[in-house]
C-alpha cells in the first residue's frame, strides 16, 4: 500500500473541475484508492465523493492506493498536486496565479 | 420603470425584448416501477446516461473550439460526474432494493449530493450545485425523451432573464439572436458567470427574485458594466442607453483601425507600446493590436504546462516561435518568476509549505537556489537570441548581490557554450524587474550594472504596501494610486534617465487608460500592457501633449492620497481623451 499528503494550493479548493482530473487520473486503476481529510474518506473515483472532502486551499489529504501500480497512480495524483491543477489556469494577461509582474 | 441590481459578470450593454425562462423543473411522472421490471428499468437509465455523455462530449468540443480550453474543462468534469461511480452505483440500490423509477432515482441521489454542497459553508462549492441540477436535468430529459428547450434556436433577439441558467444551458445560447442575460441566483464565480464572460455577452446574476415581476416580450435594458437591469425603461432612458452603446463601439472600432500607426504625442513624441504576453500565440494577438514588440514574455507556462521538466530545447522552441512571430521587434523574456511550491514539487522533491510565499523562495531566489534550472533557460535564450531582437530580464531583484550573481552565472553558460561551439548571441542585453521596494530605492547603482529596467507595478504596489494582491480581504490597500507608489516610480525614471538607461512599465497600470498621461507625464517612452489594451494605450498618447502630461504628472504627485489621485487622473483622462474615460 502507498500513502502520501498532498496539499490542496488551488485558490477556491478542491472544485469539481480538479475533482474531475483525479478521477480521469486513476479510471484505469484496477486497485483501491482514497484520499482521506481526517475521518472522511472519498473514492477517488467519484467526482461526488471528492467535492465531500471539502478541501479548500491550505488542506492537507491523504492519498492512499492499494493494488497493482498503486505507486504509479498515487504519483499521478501528488503530480496533479503538485501542479496546482494545470487546468486551473486561464491563459489571460496579467493572470497572477503565475506571477505576474 | 423599474431597476434592479446584481452583480456584473460580463460587460456590455444589451437592449431588448425579455424572454422569461420558466422556473418549473423537469416533472418527474412515475415515482415508482414494479419490481420485476429493474432490470429494464436500469438497463433504459444506462442507455439514457450514454445519450447524456454524448451531449456532454458536444458540448465540451463547441466549447473548447468556440472559446477555449479551460471552458471546455467544465464540461469534461461534468463527463466525469455522469460516468461517477457512486451515481451508478446508488440509483441501482435505489431501483432495486426500493423500486424507485430511474428518473426519481437520480433525481434524489444527485439532489441530495447537491443539497450537500449547499451546506458544506464554502460558497464556490455550493455554486457547484447547479453543475448538478444541470446534469440532473439532462438525465431527466433523456429518459422523459423531452426536446431540449430552446434556447439555441431562436428567431428574433432577445434578453433572457431566469431563475438560474446551468453551465451547459449558457454555453449553447444562440449568439446570434440572445444579446445577454440576468438571473435570480448565482455569483461572480459561478461556471454561469465564467462563460458569459468568455462568450462576451452582457450578463447579470444574484439580482434577486424579480422573475414574478415581468412578463416576456416586455423592454428590458441589461447594462454590464454597472449590474444593472431597467425594465421597462422610458424612451429617452432607452435613447440614452442606445447612444452610449453606439459611441462605445464606434470608439472600439475606430482606435483598433488606427491602432497600427505608431503612438507619437501631438508634439511627436514617440512612445513605445509593448505587449505582455505568456503564450507564444499571443505575440499575433499583440501584432494585430499594433504593438511595437513584446515588452514582457513570461515564460512560467513552461514549467507549470506540462507533467515533465522541461528540456532547453522546449525553451528554445517556445522562444523561437515567439521570435518568428514578431520578426524584427524586440522581446523581452523574463525567466522564472514563480515559488518554490510549483516548481520544484515536478522534480519530485518535497518541499516545505512556507508561511508566507510572496516572501519566500520565488522567482530569481528560486533560479539562483535551482543553478541547473536556471542554466537550462539562460543557455536557451542566448541561442535563441541569434534569431531576433531578444533581451534577458531578471525578476524580483531585492539587492546587487544577486543581481551580480544572476550575472555571473550568464557569463559561466556563455563559456559554457562557447566550449561547445554551440550557435548564439554573446551580448543579449540585461535589464532588471524593479519591483521589490529596495530596488527602485537602490535604482542609481542599479542603473550602472544593467542595460534596461522594467518596473512591474503589481508586485511594486504589493511589497510597498504590504497587501497581498490576491486576497480580497486586504484588496482596498492594494492601490495602484498611491502616492508612495507613484514616488517610488518616479526615482526609478529619475535614476534610468540620469544614465540614459531605457526604462518601461510593465504591470497592470499601464493597461489602464488613466494612469497612462501621468506615467508619460513621469518620463516614460515604454510601456508594455495586456495585449487588448495596445490600441486605447496608444490612442491616449496620441491625445496629448508632454507639456500637459507633465503637468498632470506633477499635479497627481502633489496630491497626499490614493483615492485623490484616482480621481484626479479620471478627470484628467475625461479632459485628454473623453472618449476613453468612463
Amino acid at each position: 500500500m502507498i500513502r502520501r499528503t498532498v496539499t490542496v494550493t488551488l485558490e477556491n479548493g478542491l472544485h469539481m473541475v480538479p475533482a474531475s482530473e483525479i478521477a480521469k487520473a486513476v479510471r484505469d486503476f484496477s486497485g483501491r484508492v482514497v484520499i482521506r481529510r481526517e475521518d472522511i474518506v472519498a473514492d477517488a473515483r467519484s467526482v461526488l465523493d471528492l467535492l465531500q472532502l471539502r478541501a479548500e486551499c491550505g488542506t492537507n489529504l491523504e492519498v492512499e492506493a492499494e493494488g497493482d501500480g498503486d505507486a504509479l497512480v498515487v504519483d499521478a495524483i501528488a503530480q496533479l498536486f503538485a501542479l496546482n491543477f494545470a487546468v486551473e489556469r486561464r491563459p489571460a494577461a496579467g493572470s497572477a496565479g503565475t506571477g505576474g509582474t | 420603470m423599474i431597476v434592479k441590481r446584481g452583480v456584473a459578470v460580463s460587460p456590455g450593454v444589451a437592449i431588448g425584448p425579455a424572454m422569461v425562462m420558466g422556473t418549473e423543473a423537469v416533472r418527474i411522472r412515475r415515482r415508482f416501477i414494479r419490481a420485476d421490471t429493474a432490470d429494464a428499468e436500469l438497463a433504459r437509465f444506462r442507455s439514457a446516461l450514454e445519450n447524456v455523455c454524448q451531449e456532454i462530449v458536444t458540448n465540451e468540443q463547441l466549447a473548447t473550439e468556440q472559446i477555449g480550453k479551460q471552458y471546455g474543462a467544465i464540461f469534461s468534469a461534468h463527463l466525469q460526474l455522469a460516468r461517477d461511480p457512486r451515481l451508478h452505483s446508488e440509483v441501482d440500490e435505489l431501483v432495486r432494493k426500493r423500486h424507485y423509477s430511474p428518473e426519481f432515482a437520480a433525481s434524489q441521489v444527485l439532489r441530495k449530493y447537491a443539497h450537500q454542497l449547499q451546506s458544506l459553508g464554502n460558497s464556490y462549492l455550493a455554486e457547484r450545485a447547479t453543475d448538478l441540477f444541470d446534469l440532473e436535468r439532462r438525465i431527466l430529459r433523456n429518459l422523459l425523451n423531452e426536446q431540449k428547450e430552446d434556447l439555441a434556436h431562436l428567431t428574433e433577439d432577445v434578453i433572457v432573464l431566469a431563475r438560474n441558467l446551468t453551465p451547459s444551458e449558457t454555453a449553447v445560447l444562440d449568439r446570434k439572436h440572445v444579446l445577454g442575460f440576468a438571473t435570480e441566483i448565482g455569483g461572480a464565480t459561478s461556471h454561469t458567470a465564467i462563460l458569459a464572460g468568455a462568450l462576451e455577452l452582457p450578463a447579470i446574476v444574484g439580482v434577486g427574485n424579480f422573475l414574478t415581476e415581468i412578463s416576456g416580450g416586455t423592454t428590458v435594458i441589461l447594462d454590464g458594466n454597472h449590474g444593472e437591469l431597467l425594465i421597462d425603461p422610458d424612451e429617452a432612458t432607452i435613447s440614452r442607453y442606445r447612444d452610449a452603446a453606439k459611441k462605445a463601439r464606434a470608439v472600439a472600432a475606430r482606435i483598433l483601425k488606427v491602432s497600427q500607426r505608431t503612438a507619437e504625442t501631438k508634439d511627436q513624441v514617440r512612445v513605445h507600446v509593448h505587449g505582455n504576453i505568456e503564450f507564444p500565440e499571443e505575440a499575433d494577438h499583440c501584432i494585430e493590436r499594433g504593438a511595437d514588440g513584446i515588452g514582457l514574455y513570461r515564460t512560467e507556462f513552461l514549467y507549470l504546462a506540462g507533467a515533465h521538466e522541461r528540456t532547453e530545447q522546449d525553451h528554445f522552441d517556445a522562444y523561437r516561435s515567439v521570435i518568428e512571430r514578431v520578426g524584427d521587434r524586440p522581446v523581452v523574456i523574463r525567466t522564472l518568476d514563480l515559488g518554490a511550491d510549483k516548481v520544484l514539487a515536478v522534480a519530485d522533491e518535497p518541499v516545505e509549505r512556507c508561511t508566507n510565499p510572496e516572501l519566500g523562495l520565488r522567482s530569481i531566489r528560486l533560479s539562483l537556489d535551482n543553478l541547473q534550472l536556471f542554466k537550462t533557460q539562460l543557455r536557451a535564450i542566448l541561442r535563441a537570441a541569434t534569431q531576433g531582437r531578444v533581451s534577458v530580464m531578471f525578476p524580483l531583484i531585492s539587492s546587487l548581490l544577486e543581481l551580480r550573481q544572476a550575472k555571473m552565472i550568464l557569463e559561466d553558460v556563455k563559456e559554457d557554450l562557447t566550449e561547445e561551439g554551440a550557435e548564439f548571441n554573446p551580448s543579449v542585453p540585461i535589464g532588471i524587474m524593479v519591483e521589490v521596494p529596495s530596488a527602485a530605492l537602490m535604482a542609481a547603482e542599479f542603473a550602472r550594472e544593467v542595460d534596461f529596467f522594467s518596473i512591474g507595478t503589481n508586485d511594486l504596489i504589493q511589497y510597498t504596501l504590504a497587501a497581498d494582491r490576491s486576497d480580497p480581504a486586504v484588496a482596498k490597500y492594494y492601490n495602484s494610486a498611491d502616492p508612495a507608489v507613484l514616488r517610488l516610480i518616479r526615482m526609478v525614471v529619475r535614476a534610468a534617465s540620469e544614465s540614459g538607461l531605457p526604462v518601461t512599465v510593465c504591470g497592470q497600470m499601464s493597461s489602464d487608460p488613466k494612469f497612462v498621461p501621468l506615467l508619460v507625464g513621469m518620463g516614460l517612452r515604454n510601456l508594455s500592457t495586456t495585449p487588448l489594451a495596445v490600441p486605447e494605450v496608444k490612442e491616449v498618447i496620441r491625445s496629448l501633449t508632454i507639456a500637459q502630461a507633465e503637468q498632470i504628472a506633477a499635479s497627481a504627485l502633489e496630491l497626499d492620497l490614493a483615492s485623490n489621485v484616482e480621481g484626479f487622473l479620471r478627470g484628467e483622462l475625461l479632459r485628454v481623451c473623453p472618449d476613453l474615460a468612463e
